[in-house]
């Protein structure tokens, strides 16, 4: 049975070695070989061209190299819609095997494959670290074990963990925390420049005692715990983080037998969840209705779960991150933060619902109700996880001042923000499958790249006056303009989404019955002869285990642009960030503060290492090339969206 | 079509609808009069332009060209006096799919601006009709196709409408169920009330219409009271012979389809 196994998963693997699937697996191995080079070149004492790093630092390093390459395995097939499917439970289903059987099958498929092989390169890094430390053969041996012993734990935990997901991920609560994952990720990426000072600590000065332990104690740690125990021959220690390895492995695949067993017999049931005599009872008129019946949908529907919490925590994540470096001046803000970006995350409401806009179309004045109604529905949802967050950071950074700037800006963000998600749902909505036909993969969410950014400079740029006010004026003006704006908004820029859906809703039923926004046209733009056009990808369509990386370009535009062009604008967009926001606001922020390069670590700060008198140009450089990047990234991916879309 | 109805009687007037997808035309020109308190069926091969018709006819897709009146009252020009006329149900769209059955009636009856205790009451009576109660916590995207068309229905009901256009309303609804939806339909009609519905189950329109028109290809082929369209042949032998050459060499079957 093992070689027919491996036989069939072989298989699998050449027939989707064509074509656009090839490719991303391709570009997949490559990159995924770039960083198991660069795990071996940690262990082998850092790169060449510095210092090499002495054994103890090295295998610090390690610990946490690996700990990051373990959670990828465990976090990668989570958001990514459900792991690697190729062989599933369900093709042993009728063949005389138990459960015990049919996971060991499917734990030997898990081994062939790209992701595996590349890993087994990157666990070669034990086996260099043992070289290197000159501890003999049997170290050498101690190694080669303990690189296999991680691999077979990792991959089949990994496995348990995916199976364990997909059982819950039909439930709100896998798409809340789906949600908090991508996020989390999303806004590490943003502010994760706060940390570099703390990595340059680290690489210079060792990992604290706690962490390095900590680093070891964990399942990815072990089999570079038992390298160091053979090093220092250990024997005992040795025994036991191997054998650790392989009852972590036995012990997941027994578990994960359970729910293969599970996934066989009883197929997923979804619970009832509404509320037996219904809920809304005390709903009173037209907008009453509609605001109970989306507040409904807030709590009930999985993407709208998802949203919510991806806003939720990338406001925490960004705004929290930088107390790790002792920096708390961001913390006050974590509930404007989390307002914007369920504005921007919430602005395909009718897109969101599908079809459904036909109910409101057959009652005399629904449309404009409901966008009154979904107006009223977001302020309820956004405003008092936004009020507590502000209050909470106020409170807990001991900023006092920013009570003057919150009381201005938050009314105004939040009542633009009503204006805004109703408008920009009007207006340029994402067609969806209708919600009980939407399958489980939540990247399917509608969440359209130029609609965020749009909504979210809009919804920022209904905060100025504000600013204004709270900046120049007197202060009592600051709230007062505050509430004034976030009004005015939220009733014209409501007003305006109302009369625009009373006059367009039945093509914007037509546009969401027949999703008229795919399938999209090539570019009209000439392409020069020989010029490589990356393969198209149906919207919607993504067949089955198909890499997820196109849904997101697809949903950006970017599925047709030439490969050179969509690099730069990822890249672009990447690293402005950089020059803009990390060498180019922050630094300013410290020197107008005041804060000079003799009172703080320079860090990697350009503009407090140059001498004073070029700390501003310095400053404005960054800011510039920052903003030109920015601005000349977005100018070409609008450039190909709008092709895309015109289809 | 030659008027046969007094203008004063018509419940749903249909001149000249068309609407084109692009290059396909869906409803070439269609004209219809539905008298009131006729239970009137539209009948016609997949892809006819039955539904198409039913969606301009009650404001959904707007027409290239063409009117639809409910009662007089211009669709398209009067539209919120047109829809407190109507009861809609139409095909295959989405519903408020993440709130129960009864949460959805409550829904659909204050935003139409009715009093609370009226929708409570109502929507107690139609979920108790159409068997919908036994499902109290179960979400409109968990229903079954049947259930789905039921709770629309109801919906459509709420209000007590004085036309109801209805797309196929009795697809997938159990033979129970349907036998109440008949029913009830029929009883709505004797009442004075107006139907109009699509479906492809001729024994089901021979059954309860009192009018039928048949569409082929966007075009009104024939229409008229069920026993003139049938014209003594029965309904769906007619239809076959309407739509043409649809149902080739019946009689030889498959010669490999053998048990």
């Amino acid at each position: 049975m093992v070689a027919a196994v491996i036989r069939t998963k072989l298989a699998v693997l050449r027939h989707s070695a064509t074509g656009p699937r090839a490719a991303a697996t391709a570009t997949g191995g490559i990159v995924g070989l770039l960083l198991a080079a660069a795990v071996l070149a940690v262990a082998a004492g850092g790169p060449p061209v510095t210092a090499p790093l002495s054994a103890e630092r090295a295998s610090d390093l390690l610990a946490v190299a690996l700990a990051v390459w373990t959670l990828g395995w465990f976090v990668g097939p989570v958001l990514f819609g459900g792991g690697d499917e190729s062989l599933r439970p369900e093709h042993f289903a009728l063949l005389p095997l138990g459960r015990r059987r049919i996971t060991a099958a499917l734990g030997l498929a898990a081994f062939v494959g790209v992701a595996p092989t590349v890993t087994l390169v990157a666990l070669g890094s034990l086996v260099v670290l043992a070289a290197r430390s000159g501890h003999g053969a049997g170290a050498l041996a101690v190694a080669v074990a303990a690189a296999l012993a991680q691999l077979v734990a990792t991959v089949i935990t990994s496995r348990l963990v995916t199976a364990a997901a997909n059982q819950v991920m039909g439930s709100r609560a896998g798409a809340g925390a789906a949600g908090v994952v991508s996020a989390a990720l999303l806004a590490a990426t943003h502010s994760a420049w706060v940390l570099a000072p703390v990595a340059g600590t680290m690489t210079r000065d060792g990992l604290p005692d706690t962490v390095a332990a900590g680093l070891r104690a964990a399942p990815s740690g072990w089999g570079l715990a038992a390298v160091e125990a053979a090093g220092r021959g250990d024997l005992r220690g040795v025994l036991a983080a191997l054998g650790g390895l392989v009852a972590l492995a036995v012990a997941a695949w027994w578990v994960w037998s359970f729910l293969v067993g599970r996934r066989l017999t009883a197929p997923r049931v979804r619970r009832a969840t509404g509320r037996a005599g219904g809920a809304g009872r005390r709903a009173r008129g037209p907008v009453g209705a509609v605001v109970a019946r989306e507040l409904r949908t807030w709590s009930r529907d999985r993407l709208r779960v998802h949203l919510a919490c991806f806003a939720v925590c990338y406001a925490l994540v960004l705004c929290l991150l930088p107390v790790a470096v002792g920096s708390w001046v961001f913390v006050p803000w974590t509930g404007l933060v989390l307002a914007v970006w369920l504005a921007a995350v919430s602005s395909n409401l009718y897109g969101d619902d599908g079809t459904e806009l036909w109910v409101k179309l057959t009652v005399p004045g629904g449309l404009s109700h409901d966008v009154r109604g979904r107006q009223l529905a977001w302020l309820v949802v956004a405003a008092p996880p936004a009020l507590v967050l502000s209050v909470g950071g106020v409170v807990a950074s001991g900023q006092g001042w920013a009570v003057v700037w919150l009381a201005a800006l938050l009314p105004a963000v939040l009542g633009g923000g009503s204006g805004v998600v109703a408008l920009a749902s009007v207006l340029r909505p994402v067609p969806l499958p209708d919600p009980h036909r939407r399958g489980g993969n939540l990247l399917q969410n509608g969440v359209d790249f130029t609609q965020v950014l749009v909504v979210l400079a809009l919804t920022a740029v209904s905060a100025l006056p504000a600013v204004l006010a709270a900046a120049r004026g007197p202060g009592w003006a600051a709230p007062v303009v505050g509430v004034t704006t976030g009004a005015v908004l939220a009733w014209a820029l409501g007003g305006l989404a109302a009369r625009r859906l009373e006059a367009t809703a039945p093509e914007l039923l037509l546009a969401l019955r027949t999703g008229t926004r795919g399938p999209r046209a090539a570019p009209s733009a000439p392409r020069r002869p020989g010029q490589r056009r990356l393969p198209p990808v149906r919207p919607g369509g993504r067949p089955a285990g198909a890499p997820p990386v196109r849904d997101v370009l697809a949903r950006v535009g970017l599925d047709r642009a030439p490969a050179g062009r969509r690099l730069y604008v990822l890249v672009t967009l990447t690293v402005c960030w950089v020059p803009l926001a990390a060498q180019g606001v922050v630094p300013a922020a410290l020197l107008r503060a005041g804060v000079g390069a003799d009172d703080v670590e320079p860090s990697w700060f350009l503009a407090l290492h140059v001498p004073p008198h070029l700390a501003w140009p310095a400053v404005a450089a960054m800011v510039v090339l920052g903003l030109a990047l920015l601005v000349s990234g977005l100018a070409v991916g609008w450039q190909y969206l709008r092709q895309t879309r015109r289809g | 079509m030659v008027r046969t109805v007094r203008p004063d009687v018509v419940a749903l007037r249909i001149e000249g609808l068309a609407r084109s997808f692009g290059a396909k035309v869906a409803v070439e020109a269609v004209d219809l009069e539905v008298p009131r308190g006729s239970w009137f069926g539209l009948v016609g091969p997949n892809g006819a332009g039955k539904s198409t018709t039913l969606a301009m006819a009650t404001g959904l897709l707007r027409p290239d060209s063409g009117r639809a009146e409910v009662f007089g009252v211009d669709v398209w020009s009067r539209r919120a006096d047109a829809q407190r006329l109507l009861g809609v149900l139409p095909d295959g769209l989405a519903l408020p799919e993440r709130l129960t059955g009864r949460e959805l009636l409550r829904f659909t009856g204050l935003l139409r601006g009715m009093a609370p205790a009226d929708v409570e009451r109502r929507a107690g009576d139609l979920l108790g009709v159409l068997g919908l109660d036994d499902a109290p916590r179960t979400l409109v995207a968990e229903y079954s196709t049947g259930m789905r068309k039921k709770i629309g229905l109801a919906a459509a009901l709420l209000h007590a409408p004085r036309l109801l256009v209805l797309d196929e309303p009795l697809e997938a609804v159990d033979p129970v169920s349907a036998a109440t939806i008949k029913g009830l339909l029929r009883r709505y009609v004797d009442d004075g009330g107006t139907v109009v519905f699509s479906s492809h189950v001729m024994a089901v329109v021979e059954q309860v219409c009192d009018r039928v028109a048949a569409i082929v290809d966007g075009r009104v082929v024939a229409a008229g009271t069920t026993a003139e369209v049938a014209a003594g042949a029965g309904l769906e032998a007619r239809f076959v012979s309407l739509v043409g050459g649809r149902g080739r060499r019946i009689e030889e079957g498959l010669p490999w389809l053998r048990p």
